[in-house]
């Protein structure tokens, strides 16, 4: 990446100078790593027992069994160990809201139905307590996206230890984001009209906005005189051009069936639908259509009340069995981020082969957020980004042991929770009860 | 008693139904139209791990035997009673009903009587919706027993009601009968209306006036039960007095007092925590169970000490500020200082898998796995007096019951059958069958609305048409914004 060989060429020019201060720099890019003796699970190809992964700098070197050590290169014994690529979050809030209910700590939604020109990672808060929860639980990326409605704005995939968004930034920008117009309930109940007519009214404004937007890139294209910019729709040219995907957001059946008839009709055609469980109802047109799916999650209850009990949990084998590129990401809470691998261990209980669940969350996700060059799996050339586990991490009594970020390993420590853990288990028990004083 | 809700809803739709035969089976997920399963004189369990909950431990190759709703034998190579229905545990792991010790699932309309600081008189009892959805999901996921609370917007709630997971009786058959009754109490931000968006705020607006609201309750308490004895004392027609005037509210209160009426606090931070303990000691009766109480970890010792239970999420914080120093090994920091600990949903999704909430007090804090899996069963029994009687696979002990295709805290595992008090309600063969004889009767009714709406309008009965069903998700408490509409879906 371009700040690392940057910082190269700077170490090479300032020479010792630079080395005094060694310290300060996030990790030297021609440090050799060998952690050996797990068992190694690429994801890419079959595990390797007794398996062996080599670090050079911030990248993975090797993958293999016995690989030859390099000279000078730190050893890390994982006998009796697991290693895992890092979890690849496919979709969440999480690092734009602290606190929920505290206003002042969320960006995730802004007001008006218009906002492509909204870019997620600017408020991605680098030193949220959320980060470090999120980490222990070997989640090492995330796609972040926001909320809202209709065009929201661009989504990033960010690395989830750095100093700011800027170095945290993975990919940016992923995707536009449309969170499509609700349908109207079926059958002719009470409030039906209105809720058409709000279907109506917001689907008029997609399709003003992406009428204004051709128009403001033709009068752009032709130099037209007096054009003023306009903020943006000009962030919908690089959609209009095909050079973006559009990730469409919409959730029941009838919700889903109507962006994609309206996504066919404007021929955008790099699209990925974020949607729940209802896409399993629709696998026969997904794959027709050759279209990729983020799942959000597999623990929510049925779509609707008569429906299965157990709908959220067999979507992502349903998908599976149809040949659809997936992946799996979580309701959109951020405090359970950490949680993401078991949305994908309960869609293994109901169906999804258990390799096919560790992919949803590993190298699945990465490939559909464009990011499988530098994510998703354990593979020479790929960010050094995994963890090391004592069993199977989508099983939750797995403990998670160690985990490294680019190249570098994280400080478990470093993390409010346990922070508070270490501090209250070492509470000495008071020598007699307090009293019911008042 | 309010007599069982009517799904207006769906009136016009049954009524096309009318003639068609109802199933009366295990896993129809409209069991609520069905006659009760049957409770076989015997049933064996046989050749399961048994994971009892109980003095007994984890018995490998067991079985167990159920007679007329009870527990009669766990042993190996038990003899089958003629007759007896036999399932084979082969590779399966049976462990007691999951308990839920802090719900708002099967709650006709609001669980929030919010409009004064306290309601003790009101009753979830009078609201039970029998039909709700969440009974079948539940049993779907191995639970047998549920605490239904009202909501947390006052500091002092409501009578609460526990109930047992069967699917299709009638609201009055649902309750736990022999479970002592119970009380919800509420601590902070909630009672202090700190995230609503009202207009009219009331008191209190702090910490400190909920300990006096909660306070001043029982020192009217106080008063009313001596009026009461002074009257009584006077033995009949000997009083000059007229009687105290009856007052539902300080009756449970004065039940509270009198150890008759258990208090489920919904609670979170350390002090407040301490507050509501001393009001207590003060007044000389103990809190049956801290609800949620994520900073109990910071006095797991006053807890144990003043010997209340503590029912909590295994893993949740950050929603509201004074969640932000909840930690997910709070259950084991507990647990380690010998208190009752359960894990509990508060939310009816989160409800279907408690089995794997329990697996979260291994991952944080590596609580023994048999340990773990009684923060579902056994503990939350304790904590709402009713483990005589459920929550542990003993002899004697309702045969409320999960069977799982493999280990209970596993995420590849699935529960498969389901029994309350011997009978089954949840059986994942049968639901599967039930789903094609559901898809079979959508497709006769849909067949049936589009010839009526096809003849001439004159033809066509006039008739309401049928209103699309309304479903809400989630009740959760944890996060009260108001008290007139329920949680949107991912916010707890």
């Amino acid at each position: 990446m371009t700040l690392f060989a940057n910082r190269k060429k700077i170490a090479a020019l300032a020479g010792g100078l630079l080395l005094a201060s060694a310290p300060l720099v996030a990790q030297d890019a021609e440090k050799v790593l060998v952690l050996r003796g797990a068992t190694v699970h690429p994801v890419s190809g079959p595990p390797i027992p007794n398996g062996m992964v080599v670090v050079r700098g911030n990248k993975i070197a090797a993958v293999g069994a016995g690989l030859d050590i390099p000279a000078g290169a730190e050893q890390i014994d994982l006998a009796g160990k697991h290693l895992y690529p890092g979890f690849v979050h496919a979709g969440t809030q999480l690092g734009l809201v602290e606190i929920e209910s505290v206003r002042g700590t969320e960006d995730t939604t802004d007001i008006g139905n218009f906002n492509p020109d909204h870019r997620a990672e600017v408020a991605f808060h680098a030193d949220s307590l959320l980060l470090p929860a999120t980490r222990a639980g070997g989640v090492v990326a995330a796609h972040v996206m926001m909320q809202g409605n209709l065009f929201v704005g661009t989504s990033a995939v960010m690395r989830l230890q750095g100093w700011n968004y800027e170095d945290m930034t993975i990919a940016s920008p992923v995707g536009q984001h449309l969170y499509f117009p609700a349908p109207p309930p079926p059958g002719e109940g009470e409030g039906k009209e209105e809720a058409k007519k709000k279907r109506d009214e917001a689907l008029k404004s997609v399709n003003d906005a992406l009428a204004d937007a051709h128009a403001y890139k033709t009068a752009k294209a032709a130099n037209m005189h007096g054009l003023d910019v306009n903020p943006k729709l000009e962030a919908m040219i690089p959609l209009l051009e095909g050079k973006q995907p559009l990730y469409i957001h919409a959730d029941n059946k009838a919700q889903i069936e109507a962006a994609l008839d309206w996504a066919k009709e404007k021929e955008f055609k790099k699209l990925v639908l974020v949607a729940g469980q209802d896409a399993q109802l629709l696998t026969d047109r997904l794959k027709a259509e050759n279209i990729s799916v983020i799942l959000t999650g597999a623990l929510a209850l049925p779509e609707r009340k008569a429906d299965p009990y157990d709908g959220a949990f067999t979507a992502a084998a349903k998908l599976n069995e149809a040949g659809i590129r997936f992946c799996m990401a979580d309701r959109g809470t951020p405090m359970l981020s950490r949680n993401l691998p078991f949305n994908a261990g309960m869609a293994a209980a109901f169906g999804l082969p258990k390799e096919a669940a560790l992919r949803s969350v590993t190298l699945s996700a990465a490939e559909i957020l464009g990011v499988a060059d530098h994510l998703g799996s354990l593979e020479a050339g790929k960010e050094a980004s995994f963890f090391v586990s004592d069993g199977d991490p989508l099983e939750i009594t797995t403990h998670i042991e160690r985990v490294w970020i680019n190249g570098e390993e994280v400080d478990l420590e470093n993390d409010h929770q346990r922070r508070l853990w270490h501090r209250y288990e070492s509470r000495l028990k008071p020598a007699a009860p307090a009293s019911a004083k008042r | 008693m309010r007599s069982p809700v009517v799904k207006k809803s769906l009136v016009a739709l049954a009524a096309l139904l009318a003639a068609a035969p109802l199933a009366a089976q295990t896993g129809d997920p409209a069991g609520w139209r069905n006659s009760q399963p049957e409770q076989p004189a015997a049933l064996l369990i046989q050749n399961a791990t048994v994971w009892t909950s109980g003095p007994q431990g984890k018995l490998e190759n067991t079985d167990v035997l159920v007679q007329k709703g009870k527990i009669a034998a766990i042993g190996k190579s038990l003899a089958a009673p003629a007759g007896a229905v036999l399932v084979d545990g082969n590779g399966m792991h049976l462990t007691a009903g999951i308990i839920d010790a802090h719900s708002h699932s099967a709650v006709v309309g609001n669980v929030n009587e919010g409009s004064h600081i306290s309601t003790a008189e009101v009753r979830i009892a009078d609201v039970i919706d029998s039909e709700a959805s969440e009974i079948y999901q539940q049993l779907g996921g191995g639970v047998t027993t549920i605490n239904l609370l009202h909501g947390s917007a006052n500091s002092i709630g409501g009578q609460n009601a526990v109930i047992k997971m069967r699917w299709g009786a009638l609201p009055q058959d649902l309750l736990f009968d022999k479970a002592p009754q119970g009380i919800k109490f509420a601590l902070g931000e909630n009672p202090k209306q700190s995230n609503w968006n009202v207009e009219q705020r009331r008191y209190p607006q702090t910490r400190q006036g909920v300990e006096q609201s909660i306070e001043e309750r029982f020192l009217a308490a106080v008063d009313y039960r001596r009026q009461w004895k002074e009257y009584n004392d006077a033995g009949p027609g000997k009083s000059s007095r007229v009687p105290p005037r009856r007052d539902y509210q300080l009756d449970a209160i004065v039940e509270i007092l009198e150890g008759k009426r258990l208090v489920h606090a919904h609670s979170y931070r350390a002090d407040e925590i301490l507050m509501l303990l001393r009001v207590a000691e003060k007044h000389g009766f103990k809190i049956a169970s801290l609800q949620h109480i994520l900073e109990g970890y910071k006095v797991a010792d006053e807890i144990a000490a003043h010997g209340a239970g503590a029912s909590t999420f295994s893993d949740w914080w950050a929603y509201k500020y004074e969640v932000i120093d909840a930690i997910p090994w709070n259950g084991a920091i507990m647990w380690q200082r010998d208190v009752v600990v359960s894990f509990n949903s508060d939310d009816d999704e989160l409800a279907r898998r408690l089995n794997l909430e329990a697996a979260k007090a291994v991952r944080y804090g590596k609580v023994p796995e048999e340990e773990a899996l009684k923060f579902v069963t056994l503990n939350p029994a304790k904590q709402l007096g009713i483990d005589k009687w459920v929550g542990s696979i003993e002899v004697g002990k309702d045969a409320d019951l999960a069977l799982w295709s493999g280990h209970p805290m596993s995420t590849y595992s699935r529960c498969e059958k389901t029994w309350v008090d011997g009978r089954k309600y949840f059986d994942r063969d049968a639901d599967q069958e039930s789903r094609k004889k559901v898809a079979a009767e959508r497709a006769e009714l849909i067949a049936k609305i589009k010839a009526q709406a096809a003849k001439p309008a004159a033809e066509q009965k006039a008739g309401e048409p049928a209103k699309t069903p309304t479903y809400n998700q989630s009740h959760g408490d944890t996060f009260c914004h108001s008290s007139d509409h329920p949680h949107s879906e991912g916010q707890p």
